[in-house]
C-alpha cells in the first residue's frame, strides 16, 4: 500500500513501533537471559513513537504539503510481529536484526521525503534511525555471544 | 489506515457565549451539516440584534477591569489557554474536519497555526512596550504608551473556522481589549470549543464573547457605537462594499481581508520534483477553499518539452489524489463546504470552457470517492489549459479545486499578468535561479510572495498581508501589526517644574 499523507505515515510509524515493541516483549519471554535488554528496547519504542508524534504535531501546518509529502510503500517495511516459533536463539536474533534494518530504512526514507518540512520532522526520523542502528549493533553483539 | 473517530456524536446545540455564560438565543435555528455525508451535526442560532447588543454591553462592562489587569496577568490567561488548546489538539482538529470537510492533516495544520497566534500574544508584556525620549527639551521627557481601546468585533469566514478568528482574538485580549467573535454560521463548532477552553482558562466574564448568526449580527457589530474596530475575513464584495465603508462611516478602525486569485509562476529551471507536490497542496489543498490557494499557474518560456513534462507531471499527480472523508488519514482532498459552493465552482469551470479554456482533467465528473459517501459536495481536481488572463476563471475568485494553465514567453509578461489582476493576495514563483526569484519578489505587487513555496502563509509573528482587492485597511492581522491595530498610541510630554 502507498501512503502519501503525513497523517497516514505518522500512524504507520506508530504501528511499526507498536509491532516492534510487541516483538521484543515476546523475545524477552522466550530468552530470559537477554530479557532486560529486550524490554528496554520495547520501552524505547514508546519514546520513539512520542518523538515522532511530537515532531509532527509541532510543525504540521497548512503550508508544509501535509497531504502530498510522502510516497511510502508500506510493504517494504513490514515485518513479522512475533519471533517465529521453534526458532533457535541465533535465528530469532537475526529476525530482530532484519526488523531493525527495515525500520532504519523506513525512517531514513521518511527523513529524505520529508525534507520539505521544517527541520524537526526529518531530524527526528534520522535520530530514530540512528538509535536503531545502535540497537542493531547491540543485537549483533548478542548474536556473537550466542 | 483507519478512519479516525468523530468527536461530535449526535447533534450539538450551539449557544452564544456572553459575559462568561452560555446563553440560548431567541433567534431562528439553522442546521450545521457535515459536507462529507450530509449528516446534521449541530444546530446553530441566528442571533438577534438584542443578543449582539448584550454581548457588546458585557464586553464594554468588562473592559475597565481587564484594561487595568497587568499585561503579565493577561498573558497568564493566554498561557493557560495555550495549554488547554494543546491538551485538546486532536479533538479540536477533528471537529474542524467534521464541520468543514478538510483533511485531518489540514485541520491539524490549522490548529497549529491558530495556537501559534496565542503563543505570540503570550509575549504581550514585551510586545506592548512603548518608547520614550528623555530631554526632548530642557527638563521635558516624552513617551509613547500603547493603550487598549475597548471592544472589538471579529468576523470569521467558513474556510478556516478555528484559525482565522485567532489571527485577531489573542492580540485583542492580550492588549487589554474585549472581543465579540462572530463565527461563520456554517462552521460554528470550532469557536464554540475555543470558548469552552477560554472559560476554563479563567478569562474574566465579558472579555471573550461569541455570538453566532448572520447578517443581523454583522450589522449589529458594524453599527454599534461601542465597538472600536473590526477584523473581517471573507469575500471581496463584502469586504469592499460593506465592511470597509461602514467602518469608515461609523469611525471604526478596520482590517478587511477579501478574496484572491493567486498565480504560481513556473520557470523552466524549477525543480519539478519539488514543485509539483507544492502545487498540489496550493491548488487542491483545503479543496481550493483558501485565499492563499493557487488559482492559475503561469508557465514561462516557449520550451514545449518542459511545458509537456510539467503538464504531464501535474496531471499524473492530480489524477491520483485520494478524495474522501477527511477523517480517513489516507485522504488527500475532502469535499467543498456545501452544495451552493460546489454549484458556484461548477459555474466557473463551465465559464472557463465557454471562454476557450481546454479541460484536461475534469473534476466535475472524473473522480472517485474513497468510501461510500454521496457526491453531493465532492468535486475532483480540475485542470484547464489555454487559459487567458482576461477569462473569468482568472479575474474572479473561484475558491475551489481548479487549476488554470496560462503560457507566457517572459518573466516580464508573467509579472504583468499577476499585476493586471485585481487581486493581490499571494503570488509565488518556482525557480532555481536566485536572480529571477529576486526580480519577481521585488517587482510583483502582491501582499504575500512565495519563492518555491505554494502556500504563502505568514507565520503568526508576521502580518498576514494582502493588497488591492484582497485587502482593505492599513494594518494587518497577526504579530506586531495586530498589536498596533488593537492599541492607540498615547503620547505623553512631561515636565516637573
Amino acid at each position: 500500500m502507498q501512503l502519501n499523507t503525513s497523517a497516514s505515515v505518522i500512524s504507520f510509524a506508530k504501528q511499526l513501533e507498536g509491532d516492534s515493541a510487541g516483538f521484543y516483549e515476546k523475545m524477552a519471554e522466550r530468552y530470559p537471559k537477554a530479557a532486560e535488554l529486550f524490554l528496554t528496547f520495547s520501552k524505547e519504542n514508546k519514546n520513539y513513537e512520542t518523538m515522532v508524534q511530537r515532531a509532527y504535531y509541532g510543525v504540521i501546518t497548512d503550508a508544509i504539503e501535509g497531504c502530498f509529502a510522502f510516497t511510502v510503500e508500506t510493504d517494504k517495511y513490514t515485518f513479522e510481529k512475533e519471533p517465529a516459533k521453534k526458532l533457535r536463539d541465533a535465528d530469532a536474533l537475526n529476525q530482530a536484526i532484519d526488523m531493525e534494518q527495515k525500520l532504519i530504512s523506513f525512517y531514513t526514507d521518511a527523513a529524505e521525503q520529508s525534507k520539505a518540512f521544517m527541520a524537526d520532522v526529518p531530524r527526528t526520523f534520522l535520530i530514530v534511525a540512528r538509535k536503531r542502528r545502535n540497537r542493531e549493533d547491540k543485537l549483533r553483539a548478542l548474536l556473537k555471544e550466542t | 489506515m483507519a478512519i479516525l473517530e468523530e468527536p461530535i456524536k449526535g447533534i450539538v446545540e450551539v449557544k452564544n457565549y456572553i459575559d462568561g455564560e452560555w446563553a440560548e438565543s431567541k433567534g431562528e435555528i439553522q442546521d450545521v451539516v457535515n459536507p462529507v455525508n450530509g449528516k446534521i451535526i449541530a444546530k446553530v442560532p441566528i442571533s438577534t440584534k438584542e443578543e449582539i447588543d448584550s454581548a457588546v454591553e458585557a464586553a464594554k462592562a468588562a473592559f475597565p477591569d481587564w484594561r487595568t489587569t497587568p499585561p503579565v496577568a493577561r498573558a497568564r490567561c493566554l498561557f493557560r489557554l495555550k495549554e488547554l488548546l494543546e491538551a485538546n489538539f486532536e479533538e479540536l482538529s477533528r471537529v474542524q474536519t467534521q464541520e468543514h470537510g478538510k483533511t485531518i492533516d489540514e485541520s491539524r495544520g490549522e490548529t497549529r497555526r491558530g495556537i501559534e497566534n496565542v503563543e505570540v500574544a503570550c509575549g504581550i508584556p514585551t510586545l506592548m512596550q512603548g518608547y520614550n525620549s528623555e530631554d526632548i527639551a530642557s527638563g521635558i521627557d516624552e513617551y509613547l504608551i500603547p493603550t487598549p481601546l475597548g471592544v472589538f468585533g471579529i468576523i470569521g469566514p467558513f474556510n478556516f473556522p478555528f484559525m482565522i478568528p485567532l489571527w485577531s482574538a489573542p492580540y485583542a485580549v492580550a492588549t487589554g481589549n474585549c472581543i465579540v467573535i462572530k463565527p461563520s454560521s456554517e462552521v460554528p463548532l470550532s469557536q464554540m470549543k475555543i470558548a469552552e477552553l477560554v472559560d476554563e482558562a479563567g478569562f474574566p466574564p465579558g472579555v471573550w464573547n461569541v455570538v453566532n448568526g448572520g447578517r443581523t449580527v454583522v450589522n449589529g457589530i458594524l453599527d454599534h457605537p461601542d465597538i472600536e474596530g473590526i477584523t473581517f475575513v471573507g469575500s471581496t464584495p463584502t469586504a469592499r462594499n460593506v465592511i470597509y465603508p461602514r467602518c469608515g462611516a461609523t469611525g471604526k478602525r478596520v482590517i478587511a481581508q477579501g478574496g484572491a486569485s493567486n498565480f504560481m509562476v513556473i520557470m523552466p529551471d524549477c525543480n519539478l520534483r519539488a514543485t509539483i507536490p507544492a502545487l498540489m497542496t496550493s491548488f487542491f489543498g483545503n479543496a481550493g477553499q483558501r485565499c492563499l490557494a493557487g488559482q492559475n499557474v503561469i508557465v514561462v518560456g516557449d520550451d514545449d518539452r518542459f511545458y509537456k513534462e510539467f503538464v504531464n507531471g501535474v496531471l499524473d499527480t492530480a489524477k491520483k489524489i485520494i478524495i474522501g472523508n477527511g477523517l480517513d488519514e489516507e485522504v488527500q482532498m475532502g469535499p467543498v463546504r456545501d452544495t451552493e459552493k460546489k454549484k458556484k465552482i461548477l459555474g466557473y469551470i463551465n465559464s472557463g470552457i465557454k471562454e476557450g479554456a481546454k479541460i484536461i482533467l475534469d473534476g466535475r465528473s472524473d473522480f472517485k470517492i474513497k468510501g461510500s459517501y454521496p457526491d453531493t459536495c465532492f468535486l475532483g481536481p480540475t485542470i484547464m489549459e489555454t487559459v487567458k488572463p482576461e477569462m473569468k476563471i482568472v479575474t474572479e475568485e473561484i475558491f475551489g479545486p481548479t487549476m488554470g494553465i496560462i503560457r507566457v514567453k517572459t518573466l516580464d509578461e508573467a509579472i504583468k499578468t499577476c499585476d493586471d489582476n485585481p487581486f493581490h493576495n499571494a503570488d509565488a514563483i518556482f525557480t532555481s535561479n536566485g536572480r529571477t526569484a529576486r526580480e519577481f519578489k521585488y517587482r510583483v505587487k502582491s501582499g504575500n510572495v512565495g519563492i518555491n513555496v505554494g502556500i504563502v502563509a505568514p507565520m503568526a509573528f508576521f502580518p498576514f498581508s494582502g493588497m488591492r482587492d484582497s485587502f482593505f485597511g492599513i494594518l494587518h492581522t497577526q504579530g506586531k501589526e495586530a498589536i498596533r491595530f488593537f492599541t492607540e498610541s498615547k503620547v505623553v510630554i512631561e515636565r516637573w517644574p
